[in-house]
């Protein structure tokens, strides 16, 4: 039942609910903070979401210091420098997120460079290397799937050496994630149906995973049953509230669950299917995830029956492994309504990706971290068959 | 489960100087396994067919080290001429390193008795430097590790144990013969390499 040993830590402070940005400035007090550099990018500015963080500011002795809404599709070691410069200028003395992953990220990276522990942000990549408390960090996601507001990692882009840059560390939690409905309306359906999927290839790798506990287990469960009631409730009518928040927090779940048990072969995939392919991250794991979960059914065929029941299959009744593959079959039959819905691709050549691809994302995919991960051994071969059979 | 062995420690542990005598003997025993990982390291880099090919792809002089934190054994290596070196005891400015965080964390990875995807999974594992590096310094380890460990072992440190073959039986036996001979020329971890 138990693992032998495992660990698990969550420093996040969760507001979650409707007007929860209003709580930003109280929240802001007690970390003993007063001018906020807000982290953005150009779209979320034009969608006027910020005008929702301005109004919560209004009757506050807290200020919001700068508004930095250039932050890139993927952030870069020379946009966190130049929003360090910019946070030392405006005198701000903290951060608040306002977006995706990328404005997470650079906002954790500029925060990095703040802590002044080195010159050079290479020396810092890797797991527990940065040892300094860093600038308060606080959140507010703008979709719901990347889980960013309740992990412990940043990818920052080495424009000198072409890089990705992995940040691994307690350090680079946030001290605040903020889930307000308002926030995530605007998506459209297949933006919806994509980073949904994301969470719940999350929840679903992390309840597989080698380094799996009872504690990441409890927030995977639950993600995992947000998503099957609500993900396509949400992609079919943007406006409906409560299915917008239910995913908001199985996104927060599923990051937190993959945060302390880490994910596996899908994303060490999907990683690698951006890098090569330029696919989207979120729709990448959608349609490797039942792919993924065939490959690992040998070896977990007994937490993936767990999932089925979750997934709304029946339970009790068949035997593990056949219990494992209805888990499969239900992952597939909420990607097939999705597709109905949102028009997500169901298979990688739909999604821009052509055959000669796949050798070259496969030898990426078996240097991803999150392999080690996995509960099943990947090889090369191993990651290009699974790549030619969601092909 | 406590073994005969812990209960008979047990016995002794409110002596003292038993609990320094047991760190000392932790250090001495990781010490010389990781000499003899270094040694078998050298020996497959040379002999084993998919750890040439993986170091292959290895850029020349790429430094890598395996050790214990806080202050302790270590051993850095370089891949050269496509095979690899033994720089010596200790970090070397090692581009990618694998440190465990104590000694009681490395003793089963290193005895054999847990399997080092095992470890990551326990927290007991640090990786310094880059991802994709590490990547690759777990692949080079794992088969260094398919060539010293035996079958049995095997079956329990490896997420996908080898078949048993006869062709990787003798190889096995050979990368042993080389690694006794790498051993012995350094009197058993006690010397610096030249």
């Amino acid at each position: 039942m138990l693992p032998a040993y495992y660990q698990f830590y969550c420093p996040v402070k969760i507001l979650s609910g409707d007007n929860a940005l209003g709580y930003i400035p109280f929240e802001m007090t007690l970390l003993g903070v007063s001018r906020a550099m807000v982290v953005t990018d150009r779209g979320v500015a034009g969608a006027g979401l910020l005008s929702f963080l301005e109004a919560a500011f209004a009757d506050s002795d807290r200020r919001i210091g700068h508004v930095f809404d250039e932050v890139p599709v993927d952030s870069s070691n020379r946009v966190a420098n130049g929003l360090a410069d910019l946070f030392r200028e405006r005198k701000c003395d903290c951060f608040i997120a306002v977006g995706g992953g990328s404005a997470i990220d650079t906002a954790k990276g500029a925060a990095i460079v703040l802590s002044g522990e080195t010159n050079d942000l290479l020396d810092l990549q890797g797991a527990e290397r940065i040892r300094k408390d860093l600038t308060p960090l606080i959140v507010v996601p703008t979709t719901a799937g990347t889980g960013s507001e309740a992990t412990r990692v940043a990818v920052i882009f080495n424009e000198e050496n072409n890089v990705k840059m992995s940040f691994v560390s307690d350090k680079l939690y946030p001290r605040v994630a903020v889930l307000d409905p308002r926030m995530t309306l605007t998506m459209p359906p297949r933006i919806t149906a994509s980073t949904g999927m994301d969470a719940l290839t999350h929840a679903v790798e992390a309840y597989l995973s080698v380094q799996k506990n009872p504690l990441s287990d409890a927030f995977a469960l639950l993600a995992v049953d947000l998503v099957r009631r609500f993900l396509v409730r949400a992609a079919e009518d943007g406006r409906d509230r409560e299915a917008r928040f239910a995913m908001a927090n199985a996104a927060l779940f599923g990051g937190i669950a993959f945060s302390n048990s880490m994910v596996g072969v899908v994303h060490a995939l999907a990683h690698a299917a951006g890098a090569v392919g330029h696919v989207p991250h979120g729709t990448a794991n959608a349609l490797l995830l039942p792919w993924g979960m065939e490959h690992n059914l040998g070896v977990s065929a007994k937490p993936m029956a767990e999932l089925s029941f979750h997934l709304g299959g029946a339970s009790g009744f068949l035997d593990p492994r056949e219990q494992a593959e209805s888990a499969i079959s239900l992952v597939r039959n909420l990607l097939l309504k999705l597709n109905r819905v949102s028009g997500i691709p169901l298979r990688l050549r739909d999604a821009g990706v052509g055959e000669d691809l796949l050798p070259a994302i496969a030898q990426t995919a078996i240097n991803d971290g999150t392999i080690l991960y996995n509960p099943g051994e990947v090889t090369y071969e191993d990651a290009l068959g699974i790549l030619q059979k969601a092909f | 489960m406590e073994t005969a062995l812990g209960k008979g420690f047990r016995k002794f542990r409110g002596l003292p100087w038993t609990l320094k005598l047991c760190s000392w003997g932790k250090y001495r025993y990781l010490d010389f396994l990781l000499s003899v990982l270094a040694a078998a390291f050298e020996a497959a880099s040379v002999r084993v067919p998919e750890l040439r090919e993986e170091l292959a792809s290895w850029e020349e002089g790429r430094t890598f080290a395996l050790g214990v934190l806080p202050k302790g054994p270590a051993i850095t290596l370089v891949r050269e001429d496509g095979r690899v070196r033994y720089l010596g005891k200790g970090l070397r400015s090692p581009r990618v390193s694998f440190l465990f965080k104590n000694l009681d964390a490395a003793l089963p990875v290193f005895s054999g008795l847990m399997g080092s995807h095992h470890a990551v999974a326990e927290s007991r594992i640090l990786v310094n430097g880059s991802i994709s590096g590490a990547m690759e310094l777990s692949r080079a380890l794992i088969s260094v590790e398919t060539h010293l460990f035996p079958g049995f072992i095997l079956k329990r440190i490896l997420k996908r144990p080898p078949p048993f073959d006869i062709r990787r039986l003798i190889l096995r036996g050979k990368v042993w013969g080389a690694v006794a001979g790498i051993l012995v020329r350094r009197g058993f971890g006690r010397k610096t390499p030249p």
